[in-house]
């Protein structure tokens, strides 16, 4: 009652100054203690957002933005002076009775409710104190108040989950039979349903952990990571394509085999993030670290003939930063790439500064897809090819920063002064005279032919005696727009120099060795010296100049009238025929005897020769060449820019690496880069991470999230149903499991809340319809995955093979028909036919078909969480789909093989199946179903022998195709 | 076949359909009400909770019920079909002006090309004398029935993307194309077929694959299902070899006898919805396979389209278009593949590849809507029909060389698009680009105004059809603004 009259005095003084209301709020209808965002934030968001949120921010007033809310808006006076009422001009805008004057303005929606005004009111007396959104503040721990019943809790988050039941009033459901457990359990953590002889064992085991046996068991199964990798795929965005148009063939399956062996692995979550998004920056990084950057090359490369690679090496940049966002922080980040957050407090260039630790990598959407990593087949061989890969790169920069030191020497280059400039086909060259620079240049223009070969001429420069070294440098036409948006590159594929003297016979200058500003480059400027090679050159964008060196074979005397001549052939080309030839180039010649000594020590002679045995030895381990992240050296290294409202050709202020502010930061003085950012993904501060993963495990396991906006833990997601539930996983997960996720996955599959059966009455469906509360055990379909594992296993077929290349079951003639594409569709006649669903060929353009059926997801982009539907096209796989007729016929016979007599097959059947005992009415139905395939069988024998050969084998592959059908079949 | 008595099967129907709302639909409720709570005002789509695929009233007074959505792969050339220009004819052969390729960007083109006049001759048809070339002497005597947009403008260059632009809204993988926003919208007339086909004739798929009739963001229900000339006609349709229909209506029976015993011990509703689904199910074998066999037509219904059963084709797909409206399919699309016209070998030139797609393109289009018409369809069936993007005034010289074959490169400036029925205002010929067809001059109509505008003829505001997903209503025309071409609208 104090409460009550605390609040009417202020309220009465508003109705005094502004309004009258007609019926005023009561103030115990009002909290104690407003909460921000509890009370406040979604009346804001309700209302107010829209005009002055993260798009918009009319009078330059946000109610996203703690500062900008509490700042003086354009008109002077605070919305909010926390404290002080009076002064707090938004109150007299939301209450006012002049229509004109009050907000949100009629046409933008309704007035704000009395009992929201006062909910204001009461929240700006208290001092307006503002709070992050919930997800970004850390996970508590908070120990719930006292529950009904400690002996039904096995384990802590059962009080969570009793303590809502007693708010409620609703009590936990009995135990389940062991079998539906087993089932369950084995689903949540196999995949796979349990054997009968795993049942029998189970129901037999007395002893007192025999719960605790079974999941241990399970929890070291190999299985278990096809299992959980299959989860991780959907995320990954994983196909065995590359997408778009030509959705050609890409080997990244090694990624997927990783996956596995990391959750069985038990892989503790905070070294299975920072790998994933950073393994190629590990010190000593291994060929598993490597592997685990594939995860952002799942992206997709447009390979469609006139693309602009810049343009869907962005979006794949995009793709990340968002899928990093969604996948670890379900934030809905991808907001922000066009303006600030609508409702969430991150702003519009903070995206850009996340987006520059992935713009910095050296992918950039060619159809070779570098940077790769050659995956060893045999796993014995991938240490010796990770010290190899090591060694090659520390030789590489050896090499080339001896060679940069004598490079760097600008005094010792000599403008070739070209005075001839011819190109075949259309390009059209032109020369500019070495005279407001240093150095003249060769600029192509008009319509650039592809292929085109220069030729150029100069004389050798005054007062050089010799020569040892060539320098060719590639400049950007526009050097300043360049840097913001790159050109089309360049490609030498073959050099050749020739020496004219007057009175002497041309004679042709050989090269000895060539090194370029990059120490491991893509194209190495070596592959210029003979026909069948790549060449060197800038493929296929180029944002800054770029230089390499042809030292010639021997030091070259130059007699007086000399000319050199020069061939460039381009034969590379970009997508859809575009020449990469040089736009902008400038030629020098130096006569350093540096370059000489630099040939002839030992040193360099050393590493050259170690270099050659290394490679030669790397290349000799077989292997899978997959795509990988690697980091741009720095000569290359992109620089961001803001897009202005998300458009990547009209690029705003610069920036540099950063995180967004609201979130906790860095250590102090650790500087932004992937791996430190990865680091903070992966860190105990970071209050998301943590609750995402178990959110998702727990929404796994129960069919629904305790967020069920599993992608979206911000304003315009749902709330948790159990926020200190969520934290306390959180906490648990992080501090007490070491971020194991095997034992998360225990301790809730042996709660009580995950033992309790599933078996609901009409009037707690009617209460809770989807089992938020868990008043019951959780009954979902199987995934889409377990669908068809389920089916292998009860064929008998089930190959326990793991890892390796995708495999192709049947599937129908002419699902696959791609443009421009030749991949065929071959079912083979081994175990790979019968092979977990995870492993099946994931074509982009053309999936699966039944799985897509059961709500796979095409995989285009990440997917956080399967929206389960129940269609008539589902049970047409499961019917008719070839694959699952050919698994019920040899279901059939295993059950012939099994049991002798018709009664005791199909109850057999059905209880292999359904893991539990058939009820008699059940076994009486398929007895019926049976007689009836008999007789359909005698009836016209010639057509039933299409199906199956025998009258029992015809009947009992009708019995199992109707069993793969059951509910009880496809449910968990 | 027994399954139901017509009482239980009522009750099990509305069930089913409430609890699927909440699983599906409603599944995303979180993000459902969220969206509601964040003023983002309640979805324009009021759908009955217990009916997500039920016919529904849109809210305005549409023409519109229906739509038959005939994409050209590879995008026709608008210069050798709708778009007259006799200036380009004569500027023929010269190189094109600078201006119109400063700061574009284009597929294959390099440099300078030459400007290319119309490989064919045009003449003036129907009452209001619209212009067209001598390549379609069959729809031209459909002219007055069709409005012609001749500004329709995208902005991208590249078939996969511009494909999802334009069935998708956005250019990006990801995103819910226009039939499953119309089958969410509207729903199906007709529970034994999916509210939403999609027919394929030219022997490939279109660039963009299978996303171009995906759900993306809305529940996969409303995705475009397939159907197939060989084999199945929709995905495992037929029981296997050695099945008969009646064993397969005992099978059925048994599952949803055991099924409801099941219900009974569990309780679960999704039990019920299942026993429905598979109900469903075995009603569809037949319903999509007399949908979709042209076995039934009569004779003059093929000579009129040039069909030939068994044929996978695009007289076939425009006969089977017919049908399925016929039978209230909601939405019905169309990809022919086989119209980018580069020049880069025979089929890809204006001169062969092109007059031969042309006439297998003439006939069956003129028939459809002849057909349509005559059977009363036209009035509430709105025909589209266009590509991803237009064609190059100026001749392709890919690789910086004249070609051996005559080509065009992709356009995205100015293409035509031509609508037909539900709605559409006849005769009429919108939008008018300069003298060489280059952009327009008058009434530019981009992706999201056309996409506005169907979704207008069907009786929706495009504004108020939206799903909450990612913090945001998501829209078929996405956040850009747009405009419904109110002149094309009868």
């Amino acid at each position: 009652m104090n409460c009550s009259r605390l609040i009417q005095f202020p309220v009465v003084v508003i109705v005094a100054a502004a309004i009258s209301w007609t019926a005023p709020v009561r103030a115990e209808e009002l909290p104690e203690w407003v909460e921000f965002n509890r009370d406040i934030r979604p009346i804001f968001a309700q209302h107010c957002v829209a005009c002055h949120g993260g798009v918009k921010q009319a009078g330059g007033l946000s109610f996203v933005f703690e500062k900008l809310a509490l700042a003086e808006g354009e008109s002077g006076l605070p919305a909010i002076a926390p404290g002080d009422v009076e002064h707090s001009f938004l109150l007299e805008r939301v209450s006012s009775e002049d229509e004109d004057y009050r907000m949100p303005p009629a046409e933008h929606g309704p007035a704000l409710s009395q009992h929201q005004v006062a909910l204001l009111l009461r929240w700006i007396e208290q001092g307006a104190k503002w709070q992050r959104p919930w997800s970004f503040v850390p996970p508590q721990k908070i120990w719930p108040t006292t529950v009904s019943n400690n002996e039904w809790c096995r384990d802590a988050l059962d009080h969570y989950i009793l303590a809502r039941l007693d708010v409620e009033g609703l009590k936990p459901s009995p135990e389940a039979e062991r079998a539906e457990w087993l089932r369950r359990a084995s689903f949540a953590l196999v995949g796979l349903p349990p054997t009968p002889e795993e049942i029998a064992a189970f129901e037999n085991d007395m002893s007192d952990d025999a719960y605790e046996r079974v999941v241990d068991r399970q929890l070291a199964s190999p299985h278990f990571g096809e299992r959980w990798a299959s989860v991780w795929l959907d995320l990954a965005r994983y196909c065995d394509t590359m997408g778009y148009e030509k959705d050609p063939h890409r080997d990244i399956w090694p990624y997927r085999d990783w996956l596995i062996r990391a959750f069985n692995a038990d892989m503790p979550y905070d070294e299975f993030t920072i790998k994933q998004l950073a393994g190629d920056l590990l010190p000593e990084a291994t060929i598993d670290d490597r592997i685990a950057t594939a995860f952002h090359r799942n992206t997709q490369t447009n390979t469609e003939g006139g693309t602009d690679d810049e343009e869907f090496r962005t979006v794949a940049v995009i793709d990340r930063v968002n899928t990093t966002w969604q996948v670890w922080q379900a934030t809905t980040f991808g907001c922000t790439q066009c303006h600030s957050h609508p409702y969430d407090p991150i702003e519009h260039h903070e995206y850009y500064e996340f987006l520059a630790l992935f713009n910095a990598t050296r992918d950039e959407d060619l159809d070779e897809e570098w940077p790769r990593v050659t995956v060893p087949t045999s796993e014995a061989d991938w240490p010796r090819a990770a010290a190899l890969d090591e060694r090659i790169g520390e030789l590489q920069r050896e090499i080339h920063e001896a060679a940069m030191t004598v490079a760097g020497d600008e005094a010792e280059w000599h403008d070739l002064p070209i005075d001839q400039a011819k190109s075949t086909g259309s390009t059209q060259l032109r020369i500019v005279p070495a005279t407001d620079e240093p150095f003249t240049e060769v600029v192509a223009e008009g319509t650039i032919t592809s292929g085109s070969m220069y030729t150029l001429e100069a004389p050798l420069p005054d007062g050089l005696s010799r020569l040892t070294a060539f320098k060719i440098e590639v400049l950007p036409t526009d050097l300043v727009a360049a840097v913001r948006t790159p050109e089309l590159g360049f490609v030498v594929s073959r050099l050749k120099a020739f020496l004219h003297v007057p009175g002497q016979k041309p004679r042709e200058l050989m090269f000895r060795v060539a090194f370029c500003d990059e120490p491991t480059p893509a194209l190495d400027p070596n592959d210029s010296f003979d026909d069948n090679t790549e060449g060197w050159g800038d493929y296929t964008k180029q944002n800054f100049p770029r230089f390499a060196v042809f030292l010639f074979d021997e030091p070259l005397e130059i007699a007086p009238g000399g000319r050199l001549h020069l061939e460039l052939k381009h034969n590379r080309i970009a997508t859809g025929n575009f020449g990469l030839v040089i736009r902008r180039g400038r030629f020098s010649v130096s006569g350093s005897d540096e370059w000489t000594a630099l040939l002839s020590s030992e040193s360099y002679a050393s590493a050259r020769r170690e270099l050659e045995e290394a490679i030669a030895e790397r290349e000799e381990i077989a292997g899978t060449s997959i795509p990988v992240i690697e980091k741009q050296s720095p000569v290359e290294a992109r620089r961001t820019f803001v897009f202005t409202r998300g458009n990547w050709l009209d690029k705003g202020e610069e920036v540099l690496p950063g995180l967004p502010a609201e979130l906790p930061p860095l250590p102090d003085g650790t500087a932004v880069n992937r791996l430190t950012m990865a680091n903070w993904m992966a860190s105990r501060e970071n209050p998301l991470t943590a609750r995402v993963m178990v959110n998702r495990v727990w929404g796994q396991l129960f069919g629904v999230g305790i967020v069920e906006t599993a992608e979206d833990f911000g304003t315009s997601g749902a709330l948790p149903s159990h926020p200190e539930l969520l934290d306390f996983l959180a906490v648990r997960f992080m501090d007490e499991h070491r971020w194991s996720v095997k034992k998360l996955l225990r301790e809730i599959v042996l709660s009580a809340t995950f033992r309790q059966s599933s078996r609901a009455t009409p009037a707690l469906i009617e209460r809770d319809p989807r089992n938020r509360l868990l008043a019951r055990g959780p009954r979902q379909r199987l995934r889409a995955e377990m669908v068809r594992d389920q089916a292998l296993m009860l064929s008998g077929k089930f190959s326990p093979t793991l890892f390796g290349p995708p495999v192709m079951p049947p599937q129908p003639d002419g699902i696959w028909r791609s443009v421009y594409s030749s991949a065929k569709w071959e079912t083979p006649e081994n175990e790979d036919r019968y092979r977990r669903a995870l492993y099946t060929y994931w074509k982009r353009t053309s999936p699966y078909p039944s799985l897509m059926a059961f709500d796979a997801p095409s995989r285009d982009t990440c997917t956080a969480r399967r929206i389960a539907t129940n269609t008539p096209l589902q049970a047409l796989v499961t019917l008719n789909d070839p694959a699952y007729v050919e698994l019920a016929r040899e279901f059939a016979e295993r059950i012939m093989a099994a049991r002798a007599e018709p009664r005791e097959q199909i109850a057999w059947a059905y209880e292999t199946a359904a893991d539990r005992e058939p009820r008699p009415a059940v076994v009486d139905e398929l007895v019926r179903l049976s007689d009836a395939a008999l007789a359909a069988f005698d009836a016209e024998p010639e057509s039933a022998k299409k199906l199956a050969d025998t009258r029992e084998k015809f009947a009992l592959t009708i019995v199992a195709n109707a069993i793969l059908n059951l509910d009880e079949v496809l449910t968990q | 076949m027994d399954l139901y008595s017509h009482y239980q099967h009522a009750v099990i129907k509305q069930a089913t359909r409430r609890h699927f709302l909440r699983e599906s639909l409603a599944g995303l409720g979180g993000l459902w009400l969220s969206g509601q709570a964040l003023g983002a005002t309640s979805p324009a789509i009021s759908h009955d909770a217990r009916q997500p695929l039920s016919p529904l009233h849109s809210p305005l007074a549409g023409r519109a019920k229906r739509v038959i959505f005939l994409h050209m792969c590879g995008s026709p050339s608008q210069l050798e079909l709708f778009e007259h220009k006799p200036e380009l004819t004569r500027l023929s052969g010269q190189d094109c002006p600078q201006e119109f390729l400063q700061g574009k960007r284009f597929a294959f083109i390099r440099g300078v090309p030459k400007l290319m006049g119309s490989v064919y001759p045009y003449h003036q048809a129907g009452q209001a004398g619209h212009w067209i070339s001598d390549r379609l002497p069959h729809f031209e005597q459909m002219i007055d029935k069709v409005a012609i947009i001749h500004t329709m403008q995208t902005d991208q260059f590249n078939h996969a993307p511009a494909q999802l632009l334009i069935h998708t809204g956005n250019q990006n993988l990801g995103y819910s194309s226009a039939g499953s926003w119309v089958t969410y919208g509207l729903g199906s007339e007709n529970e034994n077929l999916p509210g939403f086909m999609v027919l394929l004739s030219g022997g490939r798929f279109p660039d963009a694959g299978n996303s171009v009739w995906g759900s993306g963001f809305l529940p996969s229900v409303y995705q475009g299902v397939q159907c197939r000339s060989a084999g199945d006609p929709v995905l495992f349709l037929s029981n296997p070899d050695g099945m008969s229909r009646d064993l397969r209506g005992r099978v059925v029976d048994a599952i949803a006898n055991i099924n409801r015993e099941t219900h009974q011990e569990f309780g679960d509703p999704e039990t019920v919805t299942r026993i429905a689904q598979y109900e469903m199910a075995f009603r569809m074998q037949t319903a999509a396979s007399n949908a979709l066999d042209l076995a039934d037509e009569p004779q003059h219904i093929h000579k009129m389209y040039g069909t030939q059963p068994g044929q996978e084709s695009l007289a076939n797909n425009c006969l089977l278009a017919r049908r399925l409206v016929e039978r209230g399919v909601r939405y019905v699309q169309l990809f022919d593949w086989g119209w980018d016209s580069h020049g880069t070998g025979e089929d890809t030139a204006l001169n062969v590849g092109f007059r031969n797609k042309c006439e297998l393109l003439d006939r069956p289009v003129a028939a459809l809507l002849t057909d349509l018409e005559q059977r009363g369809l036209l009035d509430e069936t709105l025909v589209i029909w266009g590509g991803e993007f237009g064609r190059t005034p100026m001749r392709e010289n890919r690789g910086g060389a004249e070609m051996p074959f005559f080509g065009r490169d992709h356009h995205p400036f100015a293409f035509t698009v031509w609508m037909a029925g539900g709605g559409v205002k006849p005769g009429v010929s919108y939008g008018e680009t300069d003298a060489i067809g280059y952009k327009p001059v008058k009434d530019p109509v981009n992706v999201q105004d056309l996409h506005a505008t169907i979704l207008h003829l069907l009786g929706f505001d495009p504004a108020n059809l939206t799903f909450p997903f990612q913090g945001l209503n998501q829209k078929l025309t996405g956040v850009k603004k747009f405009r419904v071409v109110e002149e094309l609208v009868g």
